[in-house]
């Protein structure tokens, strides 16, 4: 009984295999699976991944989307280095995926866990959590500019009322916009990956839970043994998205700051559609996107590595 | 990594393929059509923009074998679209230049008909602001067809209240002082002497125009004087300050219509709108203009503004009709029917002045019909093709200096260095 | 079957005094949540030029009702609403269809190249969208899409965010249903409709969700590939609130409540079915 305690749930990729090595199995295997995933691939492979592997192409290029595009090597990279607007972007992108990710999936995780009940008007509360998430982005941002105001905001009020004599600018200061962009953005994200979150918890069997509570495993011993290990894949997939999404914030910054004040919340994803759409020279821009691109995967491959790691434990 | 190399392989070879796509039909179009043309123009927000229906009708009544189908696109991203299509080889015949960058642009890059012809010849060549449109060997790819200027917008009732006598020719320290006085009240009820607008060009654009100065020179010390009197106000509580009007994205309309405000710079652009408000009766405020404020000394009136301007795309299917209807929009037909709703054209004759202050809701006074003869109008931003990596340059440091992140001089020399070491 | 979850005794033998402090913070929480939507609908009640007086007034000076019979008039926004449920409905159906069915070939099957390309489909979501869609839209120019509802459709059908989510789930699915299933003599193609489906109906429901309310309120996609006015959707006719100097806040307010009204039918029709959790342990069944 106790291993049903220490064991995690069943891992699909621990399993054993089946009998692949018998060569003509193991071909009609990868048939079948390549069928599977066709109809999905062909559309993403020609639409998505063919313009994607042209931008990078064009990195190293020059082209300003109309004349044709003129072979310049590593030139663009080589600006990257000594572009200081760019390196302002990526420290500021790095900064807002380091305070937007954990705040949201802890956000998200607890959400989840508190309306993963049957209590009256449990959807009322969820879609109350959702909402951030389908509001308009304009009212978002003018709600939570209202919020922050330095003056008349409620959270400066409140910050003087519990003493605090200095209460920070936020949006209208370089030091406390991208913190008031971090708040605002768990906001409204928390809602969508609590959804997830939800869904993920419904596939922990209940009898684990019996099984735990029948050993004498109290709420966070259980919450520990049996729901965290039983998240795993569902973590995994947050994290992930969350990394994405986070180096690839745009609408928000655009319609709160619009980069400002100053570069002060200036992030990549700007940067490079100044540089591609209004200055026109999608070379340069291609170039920072592989950047990007590349900083990612390598924070999702090791996101990866290390969750296939605690998997085979 | 066979795979890596394939990859890269097909990366280069779709690339190439771009520029097949941007070239589209591009025919010349050497005799002019016969029979029914439908002739597309691209706009922006259509149902709000009235010129542009006011052009057509007026052009389609003139030209009953043409038939004009709008492209409608969204004013806010508008630059996006068009490069986006323009880019693919659209072929959309007539493409309104929104600002004199973008036009930079793509008249640079080879998108737009040479249409010099239209420019040096007859009322062509009588167009304010035509100068903008000027590039290499002389050549001119765009016409434009309407021209704001900047002025200065008072609400006469504050004044009266306040007991001031009606802007004429203001300097800058006047403007400052008569902000103060107008300023009163607290909380909701308080109104400001003026409101000065988050765009850089309210303090910037200004202060190159009457110093002479160069925006894209690198050297921005002439921007001081004019800093320091925005500043001042807003120390002094005679404007909204910065920060709050940028963050809760305060509306100028809203702020001069709802009386919040005593005086507002702002382009002539507004007259159009304010009449259309008072006509819909959304609001009554009782208004005039006065030309903008001046350094002291200055003997001329000197403002800023911009040209809007249609061109013909290259790809066009219909270049003669094409030209033809810009022809028709800048010269006096189309120059009256947007002076009908309020629009101030390009194509600036004693018969447009009387017909606009002849709308209804236009103030009388002598002042403001003074106020739209400004002896000199500088373009807002030189062209260039380095010009819209200075504006962004110019505006953060702008945003830096009014929300007081940055002292005025440190961020004066930080402007000049960032355009001489970022801009090559 | 099994059962249902039931609700989790979290807070013990605190009884009503501990569920009504439940309550009250949920409450509590949800009045804060839900702030910027009481201001959506203060301002979608004002005139355009009451919208942002400083400091905020919440409730309207003279509630202007009228503007939500207006806006039918400003904007033909019955023609944007139902194009952008036909476009959100197959959108949603289609990401959830190949999703869920090229999920299995990466959850449950193994050959080669497997996590290369699951790699490839992951990372691709890392890039920006800006970076790409020139390149993108000179491909579906070239193909005659441009100003169609097929172009969207066809871009956003085929993603990887669908793929990835299902394949998550899928792995929480024990390997020995699908063994058994194989022993069984059921192809693969059955195994995936008869038993994985079913099973991920949480999931299912989630990304037909969340890919719904994405593509409803997606602006990009729509402004840069539906030309035609007669094409457009909501979030383009609010945007076309936005003037060449100015906005109309108050129509866009106005507008931006009424589109959200849908989804959230759609979130409390369709979220019973995060609780109506179905076990995995199907062995008993």
């Amino acid at each position: 009984m106790s291993d049903l305690l220490t064991a995690a749930p069943p891992r699909a990729e621990a399993a054993p295999s089946p009998p692949s090595a018998h060569p003509r199995r193991r071909w009609r295997t990868t048939l079948v699976g390549w069928s599977f995933i066709l109809p999905n691939f062909l559309g993403f492979a020609v639409l998505t991944l063919a313009p994607v592997i042209t931008a990078f192409a064009l990195s190293f290029m020059d082209w300003d989307a109309f004349s044709t595009p003129e072979w310049t090597g590593l030139k663009n990279f080589q600006r990257l280095l000594r572009d200081e607007s760019t390196k302002v972007a990526l420290k500021n992108t790095v900064y807002y995926a380091l305070g937007h990710v954990p705040l949201t999936m802890l956000a998200a995780l607890g959400l989840a866990l508190l309306l993963n009940r049957r209590i009256g008007g449990v959807g009322f509360f969820r879609a109350a959590a959702f909402f951030p998430y389908i509001t308009s982005m304009v009212a978002v941002a003018i709600v939570w500019n209202m919020l922050f105001h330095p003056e008349f905001g409620p959270v400066n009020q409140l910050l003087h009322v519990i003493g605090v004599t200095d209460a920070p600018g936020w949006t209208t200061t370089t030091a406390w916009a991208m913190p008031a962009v971090i708040v605002t953005s768990v906001w409204r994200d928390m809602g969508y990956y609590m959804v997830l979150y939800l869904a993920g918890l419904q596939a922990i069997p209940q009898e684990y839970y019996e099984a735990a509570k029948v050993d004498g495993a109290n709420a966070w011993q259980r919450f520990r043994a049996v729901t965290l290990p039983g998240l795993r894949p569902v973590t995994f997939l947050v994290l992930i998205l969350l990394t994405v999404q986070s180096f690839k914030v745009f609408d928000l910054i655009v319609v709160m700051t619009d980069g400002g004040p100053g570069r002060a919340t200036l992030v990549l994803s700007q940067q490079i559609y100044r540089i591609g759409i209004v200055e026109g020279e999608f070379g340069y821009a291609s170039a920072i996107s592989l950047v990007l691109f590349l900083l990612v995967l390598i924070l999702t491959v090791a996101q990866f590595w290390f969750n296939n790691r605690r998997e085979r434990r | 990594m066979i795979r890596r190399r394939m990859l890269a392989a097909v990366g280069v070879v779709l690339a190439a393929a771009l520029p097949l796509a941007a070239c589209g039909s591009g025919g010349d179009e050497t005799s002019a059509e016969s029979g029914p043309v439908t002739l597309t123009v691209s706009v922006w927000n259509l149902k709000d923009t009235p010129e542009f229906q006011a052009l057509f009708d007026a052009f389609q009544k003139a030209n009953p074998d043409i038939t004009i189908k709008p492209v409608d696109i969204l004013a806010a991203d508008y630059p996006t679209k068009v490069t986006t299509m323009l880019a693919a080889g659209d072929s959309t015949d007539v493409i309104t230049m929104k600002n004199v960058t973008d036009y930079a642009r793509y008249a640079s890059r080879g998108q737009l008909k040479d249409i010099t012809s239209l420019a040096t010849t007859g009322d062509g060549a009588k167009l304010a602001g035509l100068d903008a449109f000027k590039q290499e060997g002389g050549k001119y790819y765009a016409l434009p067809y309407r021209q704001d200027f900047w002025v200065l917008y008072y609400n006469k009732k504050l004044f009266d209240a306040a007991k001031q006598p009606y802007p004429g020719n203001l300097t800058w320290d006047q403007y400052a002082d008569l902000a103060k006085k107008l300023t009163s009240g607290s909380g909701q009820s308080k109104v400001y002497g003026t409101y000065q607008h988050t765009w850089r060009s309210v303090v910037q654009a200004i202060s190159a125009a009457q110093t002479g100065g160069d925006q894209l020179g690198g050297d921005y010390s002439f921007f001081a004087d004019q800093y320091k009197t925005a500043l001042a106000l807003q120390d002094a509580g005679a404007t909204l300050d910065f920060g709050t009007a940028v963050t809760q994205k305060t509306g100028y309309a809203s702020m001069f219509e709802t009386g919040k405000t005593a005086m507002l710079p702002m382009g002539t652009w507004f007259i159009a709108k304010i009449l259309a408000d008072k006509k819909a009766g959304s609001t009554d405020v009782d208004w005039g203009i006065a030309p903008m404020p001046q350094r002291t000394g200055s003997d001329k009136v000197t403002t800023f503004g911009s040209p809007t301007a249609f061109a013909v795309n290259k790809n066009a299917k219909h270049a003669a009709a094409a030209q033809k209807f810009i022809e028709f929009a800048t010269g006096a037909q189309g120059a009256a029917a947007i002076t009908a709703v309020g629009v101030v054209p390009a194509l600036r004759t004693d018969e447009m002045r009387t017909a606009y202050f002849g709308l209804t809701g236009m103030p009388t006074d002598d002042g403001s019909k003074k106020a739209f003869a400004p002896d000199i109008v500088n373009l807002e931003m030189p062209v260039s093709d380095k010009t819209s990596k200075i504006d962004t340059i110019l505006n953060e440091e702008h945003q830096l200096i009014m929300t007081k992140q940055k002292a005025l001089d440190a961020a004066i020399a930080e402007m000049g260095s960032r355009v001489k070491n970022e801009v090559n | 079957m099994t059962t249902t979850t039931a609700p989790r005794p979290a807070r013990g033998p605190l009884g009503s005094a501990g569920r009504i402090i439940v309550y009250a913070v949920l409450i509590a929480a949800a009045a804060a949540i839900l702030l910027p939507f009481a201001w959506m609908i203060s301002a979608s009640l004002k005139r355009n030029n009451e919208v942002f007086t400083i400091p905020v007034q919440w409730i309207p000076k003279d509630f202007q009702w009228r503007n939500f019979a207006d806006i039918w008039d400003q904007i033909p926004l019955a023609t944007y609403l139902r194009n952008t449920l036909f476009l959100s409905t197959v959108i949603t159906f289609l990401q959830v269809l190949t999703g869920s069915f090229a999920a299995y070939g990466f959850a449950k099957m193994r050959f080669r190249g497997r996590d290369t390309l699951f790699l490839a489909y992951i990372a691709t979501i890392a890039v920006p969208w800006q970076a790409y869609m020139i390149p993108q839209y000179i491909m579906m120019q070239k193909a005659g899409l441009t100003d169609t509802f097929l172009s969207l459709i066809l871009l956003q059908a085929f993603g990887a965010f669908g793929v990835f989510l299902m394949r998550q789930y899928y792995l929480t699915i024990p390997d020995e249903l699908c063994e058994a299933a194989r022993v069984d003599g059921l192809s693969e193609y059955g195994i995936w409709a008869r038993i994985m489906l079913p099973l991920s109906k949480p999931a299912l429901a989630s990304l037909a969700l969340l890919t719904f309310v994405n593509t409803w309120n997606d602006y990009m996609g729509p402004f840069i590939y539906l030309t035609s006015n007669d094409l457009w959707t909501i979030q383009l006719g609010l945007r076309s609130f936005v003037g060449q100097f100015d906005a109309d806040y108050a129509m866009m307010m106005t507008g931006s409540v009424l589109s959200v009204l849908p989804i959230l039918v759609i979130f409390l029709l369709g979220q019973r079915y995060f609780i109506q959790g179905i076990a995995t342990s199907g062995m008993k069944g």
